[in-house]
């Protein structure tokens, strides 16, 4: 499966994350759909067609880590990689051993989102 | 020679010329009987056998003597009866030759009777001339004097109160029997009396306390009154004198009863207050300011451990004072000479055996009628509470810590939380920019959108620390009067108890007469309190030496004024100098630096700058300066 056709979510609060991010991960050659809210992706044809999540882990209503514990408990194995602004150690060790493939900290290079996606595609 | 009977109401009876016709000789003897019969005396002329020689007309009125009672005695005559020695009185007279006078009584008529030798042309004394004068009217007034003088003087008498008349050079003239027996003791009030009768008219009375043999102690109120006899113009004063010993000792019985009571009445509060600062710990004490006398109630005594009585001095008292907390507590007492003002003021004892109290001392400052300034007040013994409030506060401060770190890690993860995410979306549209450019063709309407983006995400995070920096600083700046000193006296007695439990050694050197500067108080308060807790901290891990902490206030040049905090601790190398008071810096773990930060901010509100300067020693000093307050 080429990367082109892999379509990566992106679920963030922030319009500029919203906004940045698709492009970016278009110029990376993948496709990208970018959603408001963690309920606003469930709620969303794109579940079972996202090969990669970039998923924001403090949001109002569902949170990052809850949209974790919903697509595992339904059963979609969808490679997480959390994008926090929080630079807490300890978040991110407990993410991570939750089966979070990445995380990356805000604000992030693109060689550092580049990584963990092909990563994470791999 | 022959007495010719003459007729009773003709005038002189008595001797005639009968001795020849002398012409001359007659008309002398008119010439005398004319005399005697106008004379109102009575004359009488006695032979030396005491018989009637002659009489005048006046005799024949008065006596009713007639031309026959010529050659009789008056022996034989009833109207002489109240002279029953005459004829020896009158022998007297011709044997010395000396007049006589003799008071005679005839009916309801007084006379003096003045008997003279008579003596003839030979100069022999041949008889007695008789003169009656009538006294019964001079006697009358006399009687009368008497009798109003007896009646007066027995008037006086009875007046059981002394009275006594004194002459203008207070010699005693007259005095009632009241006066006599009373052995009163002019002599003593002598000169009270010269300066009382020394005035013009009115005289104020006198008390007097005199000791009165066998009958003790009295006391008595003299007044004076002037008497002006008609006709008299000697001055005269009439001292009365009033006997309050009664009225006095009934009063002294109920003063006596009064202080008796009311003796009782303070002994039981006395009793009351000694146990109840027995039981609080807490003693009571009295400075009179002037002359540095100290009076302390026995509690106080036992808080110091010195003996009770000992005389108390302010050096007595500083040798129990603990050598840290002298410095302040003396800067107490100075103000506290010049102002009078009420005062609070915590300190520590360290006693002989190196133990250590607590004290807690309030004064109350009054003025007695002099205008001499006086200290009252209470101390108390803490140190109970003072060592538990230690325990729990170390247990505060602990769990204040964490709280503070918590609340700052929050903080400071939702304000990282705020900024990442345009930082964040900066990076990312800045990374797709150059992407775009670098495609083939470029996609420049891409990359002009990104930069849009960039850009719109910058500001969004200088709008998140400029909200931040509201967060911490209020948008009004309040404009008072303020004196830095009071300010700083002000949160150092705040932070005392805090600095104590630290072992930092506190000192103030702050300027006399500091100008006033203009702004907000509490700010100004917030930055010395900042500056404080800073310096503070920055000794928290020095063990080798006093962890001395000075504030200082100084008048710069007249036209600023400058606070400075200096501390012992690890002191700030050169090159964090600069950096250190940018925002956000911070040589602490923990901490975010916002307080200096905040501090300057405010500081360059009030048109003046913050900064810092390492020390001569170990340390580093904190110094802010402010425009005074500008004069209209």
């Amino acid at each position: 499966m080429s990367p082109k056709s892999s379509l990566v979510s992106v679920v963030d609060d922030d319009e500029s994350m919203r906004e940045a991010l698709p492009d970016l991960l278009r110029q990376f050659g993948f496709a990208a759909e970018a959603f408001a809210s963690a309920e606003a992706f469930l709620a969303s044809e794109f579940v079972s067609k996202t090969s990669c999540l970039l998923l924001d882990v403090a949001m109002p209503g569902m949170s990052g880590p809850d949209l974790q514990q919903e697509l595992t408990r339904r059963r979609q194995k969808i490679p997480i990689v959390f994008i926090t602004a929080y630079g807490d150690a300890s978040v991110l060790r407990r993410l991570l051993a939750r089966g979070a493939v990445r995380c990356l900290v805000k604000p992030f290079s693109e060689a550092a989102l580049l990584d963990a996606v092909s990563a994470v595609l791999k | 020679m022959t007495a010719q009977p003459v007729a009773p109401t003709s005038g002189w009876n008595g001797f005639r010329a009968v001795n020849g016709d002398d012409a001359a000789g007659r008309a002398a003897a008119a010439d005398l009987t004319n005399i005697l019969d106008t004379v109102e005396v009575p004359v009488v002329v006695l032979r030396r056998d005491f018989t009637i020689a002659g009489f005048n007309k006046a005799t024949a009125d008065v006596f009713r003597l007639s031309s026959s009672d010529l050659g009789r005695a008056p022996r034989g005559i009833s109207r002489f009866a109240g002279l029953p020695r005459l004829e020896e009185q009158c022998s007297e007279v011709i044997a010395s030759g000396v007049e006589a006078r003799v008071d005679f009584r005839e009916g309801d008529s007084w006379f003096v009777l003045r008997i003279s030798p008579y003596a003839n042309g030979e100069r022999q004394i041949s008889g007695t001339v008789l003169t009656f004068t009538n006294v019964t009217a001079f006697r009358a007034s006399i009687d009368q004097v008497i009798y109003e003088r007896e009646c007066t003087k027995a008037i006086l008498n009875a007046v059981p109160d002394p009275l006594v008349v004194l002459s203008a050079d207070q010699r005693i003239q007259s005095g009632n029997r009241a006066f006599y027996s009373m052995f009163f003791e002019l002599a003593s009030l002598r000169t009270r009396l010269k300066g009382m009768l020394a005035g013009g008219h009115a005289f104020q009375p006198v008390e007097v306390d005199q000791d009165f043999p066998g009958e003790g102690r009295r006391r008595l109120i003299l007044h004076a009154h002037p008497l002006a006899l008609p006709g008299h113009p000697e001055r005269r004063v009439l001292l009365t004198f009033e006997d309050v010993t009664a009225g006095k000792q009934a009063e002294a019985a109920n003063d006596l009863r009064a202080i008796a009571e009311r003796k009782d009445g303070l002994r039981r509060s006395e009793a009351f207050l000694a146990e109840a600062q027995r039981l609080s710990l807490t003693g009571s004490f009295s400075w009179r300011v002037s002359s540095d006398e100290i009076t302390w109630s026995e509690q106080l005594y036992r808080i110091f451990e010195f003996d009770p009585g000992m005389p108390v001095t302010l050096e007595l008292i500083g040798t129990r004072v603990h050598p840290e907390d002298r410095p302040l507590l003396h800067d107490m007492i100075e103000r506290a000479r010049d102002t009078g003002t009420d005062f609070e003021h915590e300190h520590r004892l360290q006693m002989p055996d190196q133990s250590i109290k607590h004290l807690h001392m309030v004064a109350h400052g009054i003025r007695d009628e002099d205008g001499r300034l006086e200290y009252i007040g209470a101390v108390q013994d803490v140190t109970a509470r003072r060592l538990s409030e230690q325990a729990l506060g170390k247990a505060q401060s602990e769990l204040a810590h964490v709280a503070r770190v918590s609340a700052l890690s929050t903080l400071t993860a939702s304000i990282a939380h705020e900024v990442n995410q345009p930082l964040s979306g900066i990076i990312t549209n800045a990374s797709t920019c150059l992407r775009m450019l670098a495609a083939d063709p470029p996609d420049l309407d891409g990359a002009r959108e990104t930069a849009r983006r960039a850009i719109r995400d910058g500001n969004r995070a200088s709008e998140v620390i400029a909200r931040v920096r509201t967060l911490f600083t209020k948008k009004e700046l309040a404009t008072e009067s303020v004196d830095l000193n009071g300010a700083t006296r002000e949160v150092t007695a705040l932070l005392l108890s805090e600095l104590q439990r630290n072992d930092v050694s506190l000192q103030l050197e702050l300027a006399h007469d500091l100008p006033t500067v203009t702004g907000d108080r509490i700010q100004l308060q917030q930055v010395i309190l900042n500056l404080v807790r800073n310096a503070s901290d920055a000794m928290a891990a020095v063990d080798d030496r006093p962890r001395q902490l000075l504030i200082r206030t100084e008048d710069e040049d007249g036209d600023r004024v400058r606070v400075s905090v200096r501390d012992a601790g690890v002191g700030v190398d050169p090159q964090s100098m600069t950096k250190l008071l940018d925002a956000f810096y911070t040589t602490k773990s923990d901490g975010m630096g916002i307080g200096l930060s905040v501090s300057r901010s405010i500081i360059e509100r009030h048109h003046g700058r913050l900064w810092a300067e390492p020390n001569d020693g170990p340390g580093a000093t904190f110094l802010f300066s402010i425009p005074v307050t500008q004069r209209a």
